[in-house]
Order: structure tokens, then sequence, then C-alpha cells
């Protein structure tokens, strides 16, 4: 008996590495059929919201440059050294700079584990933008994507909230003057019940902005709300509704592609292959493990391969990819950080961070269209995009129906002429401020560069409408529109724009203070 | 079929390939390349060199390479320096070089660095760990290291620069006095005291670079070559700067950086401060009255100078009266000079010295009035029986005579405006009429009753009296207006 038991035990000591895997793993070994690679799939908590099998056209890297999974991969980057930086971050006025100092200059590799942080912030905050423009220009958000893309918007505001609220952190000057510009732009609506005199009964502006700052200045209670945001209610959120977008991915069908030919010869992957004809008699959807003896001998149903391991391949590579790209960045630039923040010297220009630049400059312009009805219009008409243009076709295909690629390069050429022509205007002539001083406010706000803007575009999509005759190039035309004042504003804004917000051909040109 | 996943695979290799060089280098660059790890290493060996004796031998020893720092709660401060300057303390340590040596002097005697830190003397990034990021000349930092000279700055800190042994600050000192000699007090204040035309004071060695127009200037874009440049030549680098050149020596211009430089009401514990430090602060509370002397060359020489002669001041286009001029004195009273110290000119560049307005005290208007008035034998005329004046009549001896200097309505021009409200307030009848007989020796100002060849009457002088009692400028007459003190005299124009 005890003889038994000994050996018993020392088998199983011996085995424990296999019991081990087995128990963590539910294949418990690497696949070796299909078969099994659809079990490594579905069994994975972290991998079944993947379906088992993909579609070459999801593989192929031009459809979507993994903008959407390096942002989810600088995402992940972010949470991983923002709670490494937690450890040492210390959210008080007196003590943050203090902290930041020592993260730089004597916690272990803290300089470098705070520049991932940063440009893997910056990483997602861009690729979360072209992600979306990838998500247009590919028809993607259409039925039955509709509500994802909505999702989708929800996720860009929360990841420019996020890395908003990270902005003020440091407690350095460049923080401080960005967070107070920032709070301006929420205080704008102020310049309209200003110019209509009920700002004393109906102060919206000013209730956004002491939401904001938690006080009617940047100060500690801003730091701590501006912390709370930054460290757990904004990512919280973000990850619940990343979800969300996850899930729904996989239940609107994956990625969009268009329609699969049924039957005959197609070219796919290199060579032309019989596609699978399915009969009309029979049930394909409950469990697609093919390849074998069963019907469609030595063929894939429709184009599809194993998500196990190509798939998992492709998305390993993007996130690593990001993480190389990240490194580099941070091992030769370090993220800023200036002088010990201080309300007596503003730093001049006072900019806020370069997403936010191209709103700063329609700011300049008009504080309430810049920084509320703009901004509106813009979040009001992208969430509008997939419920206006709902005629199917091009779905998954970049420039998918007839006429989008010359609506786009039109739409390109009008929206540089024209938002470049404004600009030198502005910038050469002045407005209607610098021609009539004692104009009333209210013109000001009705006319000016930032609302002729919207007009001209809007103006622009309308003739695309009418004689294109579909809606799917007029939301081109004005979604081109929308992403070419964009960049060139924040260009414009980052570049041409120095102390006291006049122009400067190069930053070097600002006289020095 | 081809591999869908090939270029994935590649694609993985690469970039893990790239990540892991990056960890490694980050590594390799904060465990072996740290700048501060070579600099131990080669003090320890700078240490077995000199380990010759017991005490030697324990420090050697005693020596580790690690990250060192004075951590000072109470003035706010982390220095690491101390981390490559092992040897500061050690007194073996002359011969070698830096960032070795030992520090010079017999500071550290009294200023033990684990008490005081390094940057609170020396300002700098204390918490860098490389000497470019402590420099901070280069970096965002608001304070950068001082250059050596310019170190004793910051004695004043906590020390009544005065009561230093004179070799310790000599510059300071040097500074001190040139502020004085310099009469800097007519248009600075500093501790609530003078002028009104320049900037306060008080805090200028707190200013960083970006407080200060550095357009004009070359680089290094620092505060104290701002200073030195500054004092140099002020126009050449703010311009339209209104401060006169003070024409000074290069040493000057570096004892009055230093001086300003050590400008700051820093808050620094009671504990670190010298005796003399608190009684100077309690002094500062308490002013002992300078003497009349003291108060005119630190207050009035700048525009004045030595106040006997009328001088055209070319940078606010006018004269300034020659206030220690024998004729003013003799025919002035010292009620009409206490009025316009006290309430200064209003339109003009002269302020008001009033212990609400300049920081005089009391007892020094007196003696300054007291100076003012030195070599004065004759007592000022207080009465005197003047005939009734005829306005009109006066007007036109007054543009015959007069506007030409003095400008028409009691505006001024090269001469005092005769509708400033203190003018008119302070200046009796009796003043007026002796100046317009006397004249002003060492002034433009003729006198108009010489005995050879009188070119007025006695009833002219009260004529043109009358018409002088109706005029005011229009800046004077809103000056009055707010003057609820004021008498004013009817300002109506003729």
């Amino acid at each position: 008996m005890a003889e038994t038991a000994t050996r018993e035990f020392v088998h199983n000591l011996h085995e424990l590495p296999h019991t081990v895997r087995d128990a963590c793993f539910r294949l418990g070994k690497t696949p070796e059929s299909e078969r099994e690679e659809s079990q490594a799939t579905f069994h994975n908590l972290f991998l079944h919201i993947h379906s088992v099998r993909v579609h070459l056209r999801t593989l192929s890297p031009t459809l979507t440059f993994g903008l959407g999974l390096t942002a989810m991969a600088s995402f992940v980057i972010t949470i991983i050294t923002g709670v490494l930086l937690m450890v040492y971050y210390k959210p008080s006025t007196d003590l943050a700079y203090q902290s930041m100092k020592d993260i730089h200059f004597v916690v272990y590799t803290g300089r470098f584990i705070r520049n991932i942080h940063r440009w893997a912030a910056q990483l997602m905050v861009l690729t979360v933008l072209l992600h979306m423009a990838r998500v247009f220009f590919t028809a993607s958000y259409k039925k039955p994507r509709e509500f994802n893309w909505l999702v989708g918007l929800g996720l860009l505001v929360m990841t420019l909230a996020l890395s908003f609220t990270g902005y003020l952190l440091p407690w350095d000057q460049l923080a401080y003057w960005a967070i107070t510009i920032g709070s301006n732009i929420a205080n704008s609506p102020r310049e309209l019940t200003d110019a209509i005199g009920i700002t004393k009964w109906f102060d919206p502006g000013g209730f956004q902005k002491r939401l904001l700052l938690g006080a009617n200045f940047v100060g500690q209670d801003s730091l701590i709300r501006f912390y709370v945001l930054h460290v757990f209610v904004l990512p919280l959120a973000l990850v619940t509704l990343l979800g969300v977008h996850f899930w729904r991915i996989r239940k609107d069908g994956g990625l969009a592609k268009p329609e699969d030919p049924m039957g005959g010869l197609a070219e796919w992957g290199g060579e032309r292959r019989q596609v699978f004809e399915p009969l009309a008699t029979k049930t394909y959807g409950l469990m697609a493990l093919v390849k074998g003896k069963r019907p469609p001998v030595n063929r894939g149903p429709e184009n599809t391969v194993m998500s196990w391991p190509h798939l998992f391949w492709a998305e390993l590579a993007v996130f690593m990819l990001t993480v190389a790209i990240t490194l580099t960045l941070s091992f030769y630039w370090d993220a800023p950080l200036k002088e010990l923040a201080n309300p007596a010297i503003p730093e001049n220009p006072a900019k806020a961070p370069w997403y936010f630049l191209g709103l700063q400059e329609l700011v300049s312009y008009s504080a309430f269209m810049g920084g509320l009805l703009i901004p509106v219009i813009v979040l009001v008409g992208l969430a509008l995009i997939p419920f206006l243009d709902r005629r199917s076709g091009g779905e998954g295909v970049w420039f998918g129906t007839a006429g989008e690629k010359s609506t786009f390069w039109q739409s390109l050429c009008f929206a540089i002429a024209v938002t470049v022509g404004m600009l030198a205007f502005t910038v050469n002539f002045g407005w209607l401020r610098n021609w009539f001083p004692n104009a009333h406010q209210l013109w000001i706000i009705a006319i000016n560069p930032g609302s002729l803007l919207v007009l001209f575009f809007a103006g622009w999509s309308l003739l695309i409408l009418k004689r294109q005759d579909s809606v799917r190039l007029a939301a081109v035309a004005l979604f081109t529109c929308f992403l070419v004042s964009f960049t060139l504003l924040t260009y414009f804004a980052t570049v041409h724009r120095g102390p006291n917000w006049h122009f400067y051909w190069l930053p070097s040109q600002w006289p020095l203070h | 079929m081809k591999d869908p996943s090939r270029i994935y695979r590649w694609m993985l290799l690469v970039a893990s390939l790239v990540t892991i060089v990056y960890l490694v280098g980050a590594a390799v660059q904060e465990n072996y390349l740290a700048q501060w790890k070579g600099v131990q290493r080669q003090y320890r060996s700078l240490l077995e060199d000199k380990a010759t004796d017991d005490r030697g031998r324990e420090l050697l020893a005693k020596f580790r390479i690690e990250m060192k720092q004075a951590s000072i709660p109470a003035l706010g401060t982390v220095d690491r320096c101390v981390t490559c300057h092992n040897g500061i303390d050690d007194p073996r340590m002359t011969d070698v070089s830096q960032p070795h040596r030992v520090h010079p002097g017999h500071i550290l005697d009294k200023h033990p660095v684990d008490r005081f830190g390094c940057t609170v003397c020396h300002h700098g990034q204390g918490a860098a760990m490389t000497f470019r990021e402590a420099k901070a000349d280069d970096v965002y930092w608001d304070y950068p290291l001082l250059p050596p000279e310019m170190t004793e700055a910051t004695c004043a800190t906590c020390h009544d620069p005065e009561k230093l042994p004179p070799d310790q600050a000599p510059l300071l000192l040097a500074g001190m006095e040139l502020y004085r000699e310099k009469s800097c007090g007519a248009c600075h204040k500093l501790g609530g005291r003078g002028g009104a035309l320049g900037p306060a004071l008080d805090n200028e060695g707190a200013k960083t670079r970006h407080q200060l127009i550095m357009t004009n200037l070359r680089p290094p874009h620092t505060t104290w070559h701002w200073q030195e440049a500054h004092f140099r030549d002020p126009g050449g680098v703010v311009a339209d700067s209104l401060m006169r050149n003070p024409t000074v020596t290069q040493r000057g211009a570096l004892a009055l950086t230093v001086y300003m430089l050590s400008l700051w009401n820093r808050d620094v514990p009671e504990s670190y401060l010298a005796p003399d430090k608190i009684e100077q602060k309690y002094r500062a509370l308490h002013p002992v009255p300078l003497t009349g002397e003291q108060v005119y060359r630190q207050y009035c020489t700048a525009c004045h100078g030595d106040g006997t002669y009328t001088r055209w001041d070319k940078k606010f286009n006018r004269f300034v009266p020659a206030i220690r001029g024998v004729s003013l004195v003799t025919t002035a009273s010292p009620k009409y000079l206490q009025a316009n110290i006290e309430q200064g000119r209003p339109g003009t560049q002269m302020p008001a010295w009033g212990p609400h307005a300049g920081g005089l005290l009391p007892e020094e208007i007196t003696a300054v009035i007291e100076y003012l008035r030195t070599g004065a034998t004759e007592a000022p005329i207080t009465a005197m029986v003047i005939p009734t004046g005829d306005a009109t009549r006066g007007l036109s001896l007054f543009l015959r005579n007069c506007y030409g200097c003095h400008g028409m309505n009691g505006r001024g021009g090269m001469a005092p405006e005769i509708g400033n409200p203190v003018f008119q307030q302070a200046a009796t009848d009796a003043f007026i009429v002796r100046t317009i007989q006397n004249g002003r020796v060492g002034t433009a100002m003729p006198a108009f009753q010489r005995k050879e060849a009188p070119v007025f009457s006695d009833q002219d002088i009260a004529d043109v009296l009358a018409y002088l009692r109706t005029v005011a400028g229009p800046k004077a007459q809103r000056a009055m207006a707010q003057n609820t003190t004021a008498s004013a005299p009817p300002g109506g124009r003729p």
C-alpha cells in the first residue's frame, strides 16, 4: 500500500508540468488539426471573441492597416506604463512636479517608462482618428454596423478625454497653461450668453468650466479631478465601451467585406481557386470545421482560413509593431517636462494639446463657434452618417462605389483651397473686428472664418448630392472636407501660431521672452 | 496556396527584435552608462590612492557606489549634487579635478550639506543626475546654477549682507552701495520706499528668464546675463526703456547684478536665518530715519543731480528744476517744498514721496528740506503787500514775456506747469511775486524787476499773478477735481 502511494506520488510529481498545463489550458497541447485549432480559439476566454475562421480579406494588410488594433495596442501599453507611473506619481500641487522629476531622474528607467506612456498615448489618438477615416472610406459603417460606428465615436471622445486629463498631471507650465486654455474652451458658450447679455441668469459656459476644474482656476481641485478621471473613471469607461466595440464586430459579422461570389472560380491569394458552392438543402453555419472528408473536399468554405494561427499571428505582429514603434520613439525623444507650473507667468503662446489646436484656431475667431457649435456640429454630423447613408454597397472596399475616388480627390482639392485661402485671408486682412471695431459680438459669432468654413463645406456637400445624386458621395465629400480642414488647422496652429496667436512662418522667428 | 500569415510572422520577428534591442539598450543605459556611476568609480580610485592612514582606509571601506542626496524638507529641496561631488567635505581632496574636489573656503563648516543642501545657495536643479540637467541653463528649470562669482547673491537669503565679514560678499556689498550711489531709489521701490517710474525690485531675484524680454539679447538667455547687459545699456536690452544708463564699470554692472539676484523674499524657516537677518527684517518694519543728505543722494540725484542747476532731461523731454538753487530755497517756504515732495507734481515725472506713496518718513522729509535749504540764509518771505491785479492785462503781459517757456493755459513747456494743482495750492502769492521779481539763479528764469532795468512794475507783477491764478491745465483741473482736500482756485480760461 505504502509503496503504491509513494510511487503514485512520485509519478504525479513527475507529471506535474503536464497536469498543470492541462488544468490551465483547456486544449492542453499545441493544436494539430483544424478541429483543435478551432478549439484553441473558442475554448480560450481571451480568444473566443474571434470567430474560429477568418476571411482572407480581413487578413489583407491594406484593408485596415491594422489601425484599430494599433489603437488598442497603444491603449494596453498606456495601461501598463500608467500603472507603473501611478506607483510614483503624487496627485498634489505641492508634490506632483517633484514626483515627475523623480520619475525622470531617479526612478529606475522611469524616464523611459514615462516616454513610452506619452508616445503610446499620442499614437492612440492618432490611430483612433485614422481608424475612423479607414472605416469611413471603406464604407464599413453601413448596416448592420451603424451602432458600432456610434460606439467608435464614443471611444474617440473618450480617447481625447483620457489624453486631455493626462495632460495636466505633470503640473508643469505646459500642463498648467494647456489646461487653462482647454477649460477656457469649455467656457466658450459664455461668448454667446455675454453677447445677448443673459450670462447673469444662464451661464452654461461657466458651469462647464467649474465642473471641469472644480474651481474658477486650475488648482488642487482640478488636479485631483483630472487624476481620478484619468486613472479610474475614463479607463474603466473606455474598457467597457471597447468590449462592446469588439463584441459588436463579431456579432455584426466581422470586418465589413463584399459578398463573396458563390461557386465558380475566383482569384484569391494569388491563385485561382474553386469557390465553395453551398447547397440549399444543407446547413453550414453551425460549426464551420471542414477540410476533411466531408462535403467540400480540400477547399475551405468561402474564402476563409483558420483564425488560429493566421489571425493571431497578424494581431500579435501588429501589437509588437506598436510596441517597437513606441519604444523607438521613446528611446530618442523625451516626453516634455517644462518648469514648475506658475500661474503668474503665462506661457506665450499657451497652446492646448495638439489634437485640440484646430479647435483653438477656431476659438481664436469665435469662442462659441470654435469651442462649442462647430465641435457639436461635427460630432452630430459624424454620428448621423450611417443613418443618412442607408444604401448598401462598397462595404469593406476602399472607395468601393463608383465615383468615390474622384469625389475624394475633388473634395480634397476643394477643402485645401478653401481652408488655406481662408487662413491666408484672415492672416493678411484680419476679420470683422479689425474692420468694424464697434461691431456687435453676435455678428462676429455668426460670421467668422470658422463658420464660413462650415458653410463652404456644407454647400460643397450639397452640390455633390445634387450633381452626383448619391448620399454616399455627399458624405464622402463632407468627411473629406472635415478631415482636410482638421489636419490643416491643426498644422497651422501648431507651426504658424506664435506669441499672442500671431502668425509666424517658423517658431524660430518668435520673439523671445 | 500562399501562407496568408507569412508576412505577419516576419513583421512579428522584426518588431520583436527591435523591441528587444531597445529594451536591452534602456537597461544598459540605466545600469552601465549612467554618468554618476563612472564618476563614483573614479572617486573610489582616488580614495584608494589616499587611503594611507586609518581614517582614509575607513572612508574607503565605507564608500559605496550608490545614489546620494541631501533631502531638506524644511527648504523643500532634494539635492543630488553629492552623488557626483563626493569629495565636497573631504579636506584631502584639494589636488584633484572636479567634480571630486573639496568645497573651497570654510563655508561648509557653518553650512553642512546635510542641513543646507546645495541649491539654496547655488541654485540649479538639485534633483538632476547629470551635470547638464543640474546646471539647467538649457533645460526647463526656473533657477539655473549661478556662476561662481554670483553665488554670493544668495547669502542675502539668510544674512544681512552688511553684517557679513566684508570679504565674504564683496560684490553684493558693492552692488548695494552702487544702488544708493546711483540713486536707483528715485525710480524703483524697494521695501515700499522709492519712486514709481520703474518697477518695484523687491523680488527681482525671483524672476525667471520668461519674465524678462530676451529679444535683443545674445545667448545665453539667463537672468544674470540679462541684468548685466541691461545695466550696461538699458535701452539696448529693453526697447523704449525709460531707464537712464547708470554708467557703471564692468565690475559695477556685475555688482548690481549680484544685488538684483539677492533681492528675493524667499520663504525660509526662521531657524535658518542668521540673527542679523532677523534684525534686518525688523528694521524694514521699523525703519530708522535717514539723514537729509542720505535721502537726497538715494532718492533725488537720479533726476535732480546735485540740484544747484536746471538740467534738461532728454529722456523725458523736459527740464528738471534746480531744487537746491539758492534763489528757490530762499524764496520758497518749507511748507511749499514739503507739499511738492509729499504730493509730487501730478502729470510730471516727479512722484509723490509721502508715507503712503514713496514711503519716506515724515522725519526724512523734514530732514531733506533742511538739506535743500543748506546755505539759505534769508528766511522765506511769507507775507507781502500786493496790489489788486487785472487778469486780462496779466494775460497780455504773460503772452509777451512768459508763455515762450511756460506754455499756454498753464500747460508748461520747457518751464514748470503753472496750472499744476500742487503748485497752485502750495505756492503763496508772495512766493510767486518774489520769483518773478528776482528770477531763479542757475536756471533760465530771468529776473523781471532788476534794479538797473526793471521789465515789470509792481502792478504788472500783480496783474500777471492774477492771471496765473486763473490758469489750470486740463490735466491739472481733472487732478484738482479728484483731490478733495485741494481748495481749487477758479479754473477759468482767459
